[in-house]
């Protein structure tokens, strides 16, 4: 590799970091909620809905926090509707994911529009960015410098969050029980834990994973909302979770992958690539990783 | 049985009348004329028949979509390709009837079935990654949808693009592949009969042939399916290809019964309808026809008030929305007291285990 | 030691949604610092009444009485406050879970926000020493054996301050000698001052262990008395509610040709309980081949095998001297295999399916049932009903779903299906767990039928008196491999076959 190579690799990397952070944070959610027994399919819409309330809450306090608070407290909202329609209407978990990816679509849109005017784009609003962060010492050194230092805020939040997720679940006595709920309800029931209770608190979660990967999206590098902007990162998000086998660094390297592939979609357009194909590959990377993943369980269980 | 589908038709009905209630009466108070916005939607539909054609239209595809959605949750597959599978299987046939020059008495028959044939794959490869590896076709299906938007939307741009026309288009797609129209002063066309066929078929396959018998097995229980020998994994991918066939033709039809050109940018969201339709109609092919009348009409209504008032359509996507949730809410439509209410009779034992069971009670 | 009842139950009944009635007014009083036997046939209510004490089912009416008081039982997490324990006849273990963590779970030892795993690692040790029922603590559940398992799950329930501990059929998976064990440890905990209601179908060990049966049959209560006070007989008619029928004769059958061949087989599974090292074992035509063993002895493998849905690592099967390398079930079903199998709505049927179509299923492709692609529904139908009258189904009509029958209906509707296709062999694996005695009873005709007309059978059970009653030879699996095979002559007892089911004896 040459000296020329090596220098735009690390060029490239904080441009993988930033298309990698709300996959990593909508992932996390899907983790948490798998992990419990209640795969969270609407992350999508959690995700669309958080990018919203981040924008139309800034725009109209003139906070970069309130709205980020807002778009976390979206997201948990639409978590415990999720696990009302599950465990309070009994419906289907898949079908009611479903059902909300639709109605944040449609809600979100129906509510720019009273807000705006304006079905497509939330330009008229003024709303906030949040920040990007430069470590003190580091980002003075050459390589690591560009590595570690000057990424945005939910970039760092979503790494730390990766070794927290993983504590919390395999550590701490709430994670036990979590599990135990995800594993066996029955069980857990037994013991005296309150299942119901746990899901909630699992999709409520989830769902403030996903309302901070909204945010990022709407109010991360650009200040402005528009229609259906999740663009199915959020089922990308859950590629990235089934990818990951359950763990939080699983998560985490797969969520990396899918941000390379799609970092580097986005380096081959500016290469004269067709665009429309290069968009393609983060969505074809988790169908070949689903494969590999699914071809080598089989020969583990074939060796077995 | 009948006793309680009967119940469950009943509070079906009021469901759905509820729910369009909860979404639109709101929007409607927020309006300066609130009566005129609710009258609108409910009796505008019928008030010009060009609207009343309007619903059929609609309904076309989300019958085919639907029917497609019922084929593989009946077998047991999670696969919600039928999004993308329309999507490709109309780009697919106005590239045939573009592209390939054919006698003008089969562009219509040969563009469906290549469509059909190439949109399919949206279903079938997912179906096929689940039979030989036992990979997700749930999430594999989702993600294979964008990936089936963006080739398309590849292909109209390099290969079908009219630099004419203003937007990224497609030439017109030429008259002689339109599907004749059936009734004068509506769009409705033949491709409607063809939805309605599909339908009745969709019955006999699932109800009456050895081939949707076994697929149903799988699809209730595989390990009984095992048990018996059946070739499970052949049974799974054949209920795929043949869902793909279905929605990838819906697409086709589409074009070429309502459209100009290959306008669409984004997937057009009726697969998604297609799951809500089939969710209604409890994976019945004949209930198919109904639901997807129903919700069609919902859209049309919806449209006539954006039309004539300031609100965007999208309320209809709440109300589908909802649908899905309510219709699969066992405590309302397992409900014993509902029940009672209903048939003023004590619910089947059957229907009162299958709540227990769902409510998850330590066995 | 005061003669107030510990626990009394007053006038208790369970209406389920479906309107059967589980327990009809049940009253009995348990007294403290005893081991209380509940007895009773499958479906006699007995597990419904411990559910409801435990928590896990409400009553319809009636009520509990704790130290004289009436009490509300909502939850198991109420009933745990209570001093009430449970050990599950179906384990209430998370596998992946350690055994520690399993113990702790619901009420774990914290250091900060963390998880105190020495604490509970700890406590474990403790409660382990205190009871001398030894377990690692580190262990995956998993990876246990059923008897560990059942000794974690003692543990569970211990370490929560029980003063009554519920053992529902402990010793349906355990081995004579385990249970010898198992009953040791219960007798110290009474000493220690606990009580114990022991739930059991089998005389043997009620006498053996308690000073006091209760006998429900039907829901309702049969009778209650002091062990002492009353002989096996009485207690037999109790459970009965009439002398029980005479056994099975045997006899009047002749083994002929080799019908099913397993030589030298080994079998590699993920799972160690599946493992095969080794099998040689024929099948005669017109006999009945009994396998006992301990649960996960290698008998899932064996069956996995037989009917065609894994192939042996090495080794040969032949059926009726054909081999069988890399036949599925279809292909043996079609050689004149049938199978009841083990969990019979996991895999014996589709509980959401009609009785017709569960009834059909397997034989639809025949030309009695179809025309070109079409099913013919009417002969199915027809056909159906016959099955139904012939085996005695009790169901609402041919349409109904499978789910609206009992365990021992659904079995026999099963068997219908199986017994139609006149199989040359028959897996018959735990045919009877769970079903009435009359089902049951129907069920052991139709296989000596089987044998008697030439069939062969291979029938595997935990119930060592169906295993005796039926078989003309036994085999004796024990961690995948034959360790005895005997002649069912007629002094062999169940007490013969448990030293080689342990393991602590071979004779092949």
């Amino acid at each position: 590799m040459t000296d020329f190579d090596l220098a735009s690799l690390i060029t490239f990397i904080p441009a993988i970091l930033r298309v990698t952070t709300p996959i990593l944070l909508a992932a996390l959610g899907v983790l948490i909620s798998e992990r419990a027994g209640v795969l969270n399919i609407g992350v999508e819409g959690m995700m669309l809905t958080g990018a919203f309330a981040g924008v139309v809450v800034s725009a109209a306090t003139g906070s970069a926090s309130l709205g980020f608070l807002a778009a976390l407290i979206a997201g948990g909202l639409l978590g415990a509707l999720l696990s009302f329609a599950v465990h309070v209407l009994k419906s289907d978990l898949i079908l009611s994911g479903i059902a909300l990816n639709m109605a944040a679509a449609a809600g979100t849109t129906l509510l720019l529009f009273m807000l705006t005017g304006d079905k497509g784009m939330s330009g008229s609003l003024s709303s906030k960015v949040l920040p990007h962060l430069t470590v003190p010492v580091i980002a003075g050194i050459p390589v690591l410098g560009t590595l570690l230092s000057g990424h945005h805020i939910l970039t760092y939040a979503a790494f730390l969050a990766v070794p927290g997720v993983g504590l919390f679940l395999m550590r701490t006595p709430m994670g036990l029980r979590l599990r135990a709920v995800g594993e066996n309800p029955e069980s857990a029931a037994i013991a005296g834990i309150n299942v119901r209770r746990v899901q909630i608190g699992a999709l409520v979660t989830s769902g403030v994973f996903a309302g901070a990967a909204g945010a990022f999206l709407s109010m991360g590098y650009v200040s402005w909302f528009s229609q259906n902007m999740s663009a199915g990162r959020g089922f990308i998000a859950l590629a990235a979770e089934v990818m990951g086998h359950g763990s939080a660094s699983g998560t985490m390297f797969a969520s990396l992958l899918l941000g390379l592939a799609e970092a580097a979609s986005i380096a081959l357009q500016g290469a004269g690539l067709p665009s429309e194909l290069m968009q393609t590959v983060p969505y074809l990377v988790p169908v070949i990783a689903l494969v590999v993943h699914a071809r080598r369980r089989q020969r583990q269980l074939a060796r077995a | 049985m009948i006793r309680s589908a009967f119940a469950s038709f009943v509070i079906t009905a009021v469901l759905l009348v509820l729910v369009v209630g909860i979404v639109l009466v709101p929007i409607a108070l927020s309006l300066p004329d609130p009566l005129a916005v609710l009258d609108t939607f409910v009796f505008g539909p019928f008030r010009n028949p060009r609207h009343t054609g309007n619903i059929v239209e609609m309904a076309t595809p989300a019958m085919m979509c639907g029917l497609a959605v019922a084929v593989m949750f009946r077998a047991g597959m999670f696969n919600l390709g039928v999004e993308g599978a329309f999507f490709l299987g109309g780009l697919a046939t106005v590239a045939t009837v573009l592209l390939v020059p054919l006698p003008a008495f089969a562009m219509a028959p040969v563009g469906i079935l290549v469509g059909a044939v190439v949109g399919s794959s949206v279903c079938a490869v997912p179906g096929y990654l689940r039979a030989r590896y036992e990979a997700s076709e749930l999430v594999s299906s989702l993600m294979l949808n964008f990936a089936a938007l963006f080739i398309g939307l590849f292909v109209v741009n390099y290969f079908l693009r009219d630099p004419a026309a203003g937007a990224m288009v497609s030439f017109r797609i030429p008259a002689e592949a339109k599907l004749p129209k059936l009734i004068a002063g509506t769009r409705i066309h033949l491709g409607t009969l063809v939805a309605l066929a599909a339908c009745g078929l969709g019955a006999v396959y699932l109800f009456m042939s050895r081939a949707g018998f076994e697929a149903r097995i799988v699809g209730s229980n595989p390990s009984f399916a095992a048990h018996l020998g059946l070739p499970i994994r052949s049974i799974l991918l054949r209920s795929q290809v043949i869902g793909g066939l279905i929605a990838a033709g819906a697409g086709g039809i589409e074009m070429l019964g309502l459209y100009q050109r290959f306008s669409w940018q984004s997937l057009p969201g009726n697969g998604w309808t297609g799951v809500v339709v089939a969710i209604l109609a409890r994976d019945n092919p004949i209930l198919l026809i109904p639901a997807a009348l129903f919700l069609s009409y919902l859209q049309v209504g919806g449209d006539l008030i954006a039309r004539n008032f300031d609100v965007p359509s999208e309320a209809v996507g709440l109300i589908q929305a909802l649908v899905l949730v309510v219709v699969t809410a066992q405590a309302i439509m397992r409900n014993p007291r509902l029940i009672r209410l209903v048939t003023g009779k004590k619910p089947a034992a059957g229907q009162a285990q299958d709540t227990k069971a769902v409510e998850g009670s330590v066995a | 030691m005061t003669d107030r009842p510990l626990i009394a139950f007053a006038g208790i009944s369970k209406t389920y949604g479906n309107g059967t009635l589980a327990l009809d007014d049940v009253s009995f009083a348990i007294r403290p610092g005893v081991i209380h036997a509940v007895c009773g046939e499958n479906g006699a209510g007995k597990s419904t009444l411990m559910k409801i004490l435990f928590g896990l089912e409400q009553p319809t009416s009636g009520s509990i009485l704790l130290d004289g008081e009436a009490v509300a039982i909502p939850s198991p997490r109420i009933a745990a406050e209570k001093g009430i324990g449970m050990v599950h006849q179906h384990f209430s273990l998370v596998p992946s879970l350690s055994v520690s963590e399993n113990i702790v779970l619901g009420q774990e030892p914290r250091r900060g926000a963390f998880l105190d795993r020495v604490a509970a690692r700890r406590r474990v040790e403790e409660l382990s020493r205190r009871y001398n029922l030894a377990v690692d603590p580190d262990a995956t559940v998993r990876t246990l054996s059923v008897a560990a398992q059942q000794k974690v799950e003692i543990l569970k329930a211990l370490s929560r301050d029980v003063r009554v501990l519920i053992l529902d059929e402990p010793t349906a998976v355990l081995t004579p000698p385990e249970t010898d064990e198992l009953f040791d440890r219960l007798r110290d905990m009474r000493a220690a001052g606990l009580t114990i209601l022991f739930i059991s179908h089998k005389l043997r060990e009620v006498r053996a262990l308690a000073s006091h049966v209760t006998v429900l049959r039907a829901g309702k209560l049969a009778g209650d008395a002091p062990l002492a006070a009353i002989d096996d007989e009485a207690i037999a008619r109790l459970v009965m509610g009439q002398a029980a029928g005479p056994a099975l004769k045997r006899g009047g059958r002749v083994s002929g040709t080799p019908r099913v061949v397993v030589s030298g087989v080994h079998l590699k599974a993920r799972d160690a309980n599946d493992r095969l090292e080794g099998i040689d074992l024929t099948v005669h035509a017109g006999e009945i081949l009994g396998v006992a063993g301990v649960d996960g002895s290698g008998q899932r493998g064996l069956v996995s095998l037989l009917t065609g849905r894994a192939q042996p690592t090495t080794g040969a099967i032949t059926y009726e001297g054909k081999p069988t390398a890399g036949l599925g079930t279809a292909a043996l079903r079609r050689l004149g295999l049938a199978h009841l199998p083990a969990d019979r709505f996991q895999d014996g049927g589709s509980k959401r399916m009609t009785l017709v179509e569960n009834a059909i299923a397997g034989a639809h492709r025949l030309a009695a049932f179809s025309t070109g692609p079409f099913l013919k529904r009417r002969a199915m139908e027809t056909r159906t009903e016959e099955m139904i009258v012939h085996y005695k189904v009790r169901c609402p009509g041919p349409n109904a779903p499978l789910s609206a029958l009992s365990g021992g209906n659904a079995q026999k509707l099963i068997a219908a299906r199986e017994f139609a296709t006149e199989p040359h062999f028959m897996i018959a694996d735990q045919p009877t767990r769970g079903i009435d005695v009359a089902a049951a009873a129907f069920l052991h005709e139709r296989l000596a039928e089987l044998a008697a007309k030439g069939g062969a059978v291979l029938l595997i059970t935990a119930d060592l008196d169906e295993l005796l009653t039926l078989s003309d030879r036994i085999v004796i699996l024990y961690a995948g491999r034959i360790v005895a095979r005997l002649e069912n002559e007629p002094g062999l007892t169940p007490e013969r076959l448990g030293p080689y089911m342990l393991g602590l004896e071979s004779a092949a």
